[in-house]
């Protein structure tokens, strides 16, 4: 099997990456003031980014999951921050609505996250729970016809920009034994009562990207919040969601990677030094030679698990090594990069030492590289 | 309103062109091809109209290579309606006037009213095929235009085309009735990115390709050709000055740019 994406799959990425590049004189300004503009949100809503995935019943284009990577790695590519935005809304997020959602939940939902007004968010991850995502806190109970929430959540993706946020909460006591009975999915509209975004993180790279803490004091959602099977979330959302948000983020890594290493080598046949460009150099031709082969291995790795998932195939174990292969090896090559443009590498005009920055969250969201590893042991070793 | 819009493929202004071997051809193996710029502008300018009146057809023609289907496929993926490739032996090789009159066969069958020219290619900047294009159908030809709209002849009817053009410090109307050829200076908004459905639906579109000698253009007729392609001389290194103070440098470097430069 050789997951290479069809002539439909590169034209969509072609024709994103053509847009993205454009972008790039607006990224400095935009990561220095935390957010990306809204108009740019609007243009991927426009150019039917946002929908892509989403099937064509639905509204959306209902292009592949190997498209959808393709279309992470060129954003990545120039700006991971975007990039990181796009995979939350119209992986997890959308991803979830379509599986799970009511025809009618679908109706209200979905254009609002297809049409480029805003981007989905999706919220897990509490102040004491983090890989051990079953142990969550907040709460949701049954008050007449509808739910009351209560809880705490951390780093949430896309907060500020979001119409509706999708809240893992427990339903019940939690049972020691069984942490992830009870957990349940809610789709939480922003504006709701006792709905409180915080602050926005400050954090070390994905500048732009909106991460901010979400407190429910008493929130209040209707019956038809309820997204998905009552007490079965862990598994029918989270973890099936992390899956499909782990290919998002190997995008994202190779496309950081790409982005990093395509600038060092156009810098290293500049650059001089000892009479000669830099590239002429042996030292500085391995490191590069290494690094564009550490990325196409983490690629064939991100479009097997795409690829899978098209198909309906198993892809969890499949899904967790391209993340963890393409994370790690984004944090190598960033370094290359960064190496290779010497003191200006490491200056903030440099695109490079962005990149570096970005490039470390990748080994850490969606799952840590730790996370990874079980899920793949736990894939080979359970009987 | 129906629209046919000339865009011609020529290679993308951001590649670095070198004279191929043969010394008046470029070397085609390093080049990506694109709509050519102010050709990318009337598409534009065309799909601005299609958005104000969703009426409007746009349809677009190339002449040239068979690789110029792919910048069709692009102008599809826009927004235009339907696109067709003029072609075969020696398409690519026609100089201005030919590609005019072939230019303009294919206009009289589409029956436009409206034909958009960018005001000149990127590659040979002869600015000729609009204004020929206009001679050869003995249709009227506005120049350099920035915008163009249905002409309101009161109590919502319509007689004619009004048509922007800049001019020093400002900017002419001009109203044309009847079919019109406007060559464009540039179109309101930038070119816009083809949407990913734009992209789906322009790959299962249909492109009509017409073999450009059915057209019955007369190659016997005089024409100019090219015969030499020199790149521009490399330049020079620059002069640093770096003795005497403040002043003495200051005194010496206009002294150079009067008398060396020649700028002063």
């Amino acid at each position: 099997m050789l997951p290479a994406p069809g002539a439909d799959e590169r034209a969509l990425a072609d024709g994103v990456a053509a847009y993205a590049a454009d972008l790039a004189p607006r990224i400095p300004a935009a990561e220095e003031a935390g957010a990306i503009p809204r108009d740019v949100i609007a243009d991927l809503g426009r150019l039917g980014v946002l929908g892509m995935t989403v099937p064509e019943e639905d509204g959306g284009l209902g292009a592949s999951s190997v498209a959808f990577a393709l279309v992470l790695e060129e954003i990545a590519a120039v700006w991971p921050s975007l990039a990181v935005g796009v995979s939350v809304n119209s992986g997890i997020t959308e991803g979830t609505i379509v599986r799970l959602g009511t025809p009618e939940q679908k109706r209200r939902w979905l254009p609002r996250l297809i049409d480029g007004s805003g981007l989905g968010s999706f919220a897990l991850t509490e102040p004491q729970s983090g890989s051990d995502a079953a142990a969550l806190r907040t709460t949701a109970r049954r008050d007449g016809g509808g739910w009351v929430l209560n809880g705490r959540k951390m780093f949430v993706t896309n907060l500020r920009y979001a119409p509706v946020v999708i809240v893992l909460a427990r339903v019940g006591e939690m049972d020691a034994q069984r942490p992830h009975a009870g957990v349940t999915a809610f789709l939480v509209p922003t504006d709701a009562g006792g709905v409180v975004i915080g602050r926005p993180e400050r954090k070390m790279g994905l500048l732009a990207s909106d991460t901010s803490p979400l407190t429910l004091e008493d929130a209040r959602v209707g019956a038809d919040a309820l997204l998905g099977p009552e007490g079965k979330a862990f598994g029918a959302v989270a973890m099936a969601g992390l899956d499909g948000g782990r290919i998002g983020i190997a995008a994202q890594a190779v496309g950081i990677a790409r982005g990093a290493i395509d600038r060092a080598a156009a810098y290293a046949l500049e650059r001089r030094q000892f009479g000669h460009p830099i590239a002429d150099f042996q030292l500085v031709r391995n490191a590069l030679a290494r690094a564009r082969t550490d990325i196409a291995a983490a690629r064939l790795l991100m479009l097997r698990a795409a690829w899978l998932k098209d198909r309906g195939r198993p892809f969890t174990t499949e899904a967790s090594q391209a993340k963890l292969f393409a994370s790690e090896m984004a944090q190598r090559a960033t370094r290359v990069a960064v190496q290779t443009l010497g003191g200006y590498g490491y200056m903030r005009e440099a695109v490079v030492e962005r990149m570096a920055r970005d490039a470390r969250a990748t080994t850490i969201y969606e799952g840590t590289s730790e996370i990874q590893r079980i899920v793949i042991a736990r894939g080979m070793l359970s009987a | 309103m129906k629209i046919l819009v000339c865009a011609k493929q020529s290679p993308d202004s951001t590649v670095r062109v070198k004279v191929a071997g043969d010394g008046k051809s470029v070397d085609a193996a390093q080049i990506t091809w694109a709509i050519s710029p102010y050709d990318e502008y009337a598409v534009e300018m065309a799909l601005e109209r299609k958005d104000a009146d969703a009426s409007t057809t746009v349809a677009v023609v190339s002449l040239g290579a068979a690789r110029a289907k792919d910048s069709l496929r692009q102008a599809l993926a826009m927004g235009c309606d339907e696109a067709i490739l003029v072609s075969g032996p020696g398409a690519d090789a026609l100089e201005g006037l030919a590609v005019a009159r072939a230019l303009a066969k294919v206009a009289l069958e589409a029956k436009p009213d409206v034909v958009l020219c960018g005001r000149q290619a990127s590659d040979d900047d002869q600015g000729l095929v609009g204004a020929a294009l206009a001679e050869a159908l003995g249709w009227p030809h506005v120049a350099t235009i920035t915008k163009f709209a249905p002409a309101d002849a009161g109590a919502g009817s319509v007689n004619g085309i009004d048509v922007w053009k800049e001019v020093e410090g400002g900017h002419e109307v001009w109203r044309a009735t009847g079919p019109v050829v406007l060559t464009v200076q540039k179109s309101e908004k930038e070119p816009r990115y083809p949407s990913l459905p734009g992209i789906m639906k322009a790959k299962k579109k249909e492109i009509p390709e017409k073999d450009v000698a059915s057209l019955g253009i007369d190659a016997s007729l005089p024409r100019p050709e090219m015969v030499k392609m020199e790149p521009p001389p490399s330049r020079g290194g620059g002069k640093i000055m770096k003795d005497g103070d403040a002043k003495q440098t200051a005194q010496e470097l206009a002294r150079l740019l009067r008398e060396e430069a020649k700028v002063l």
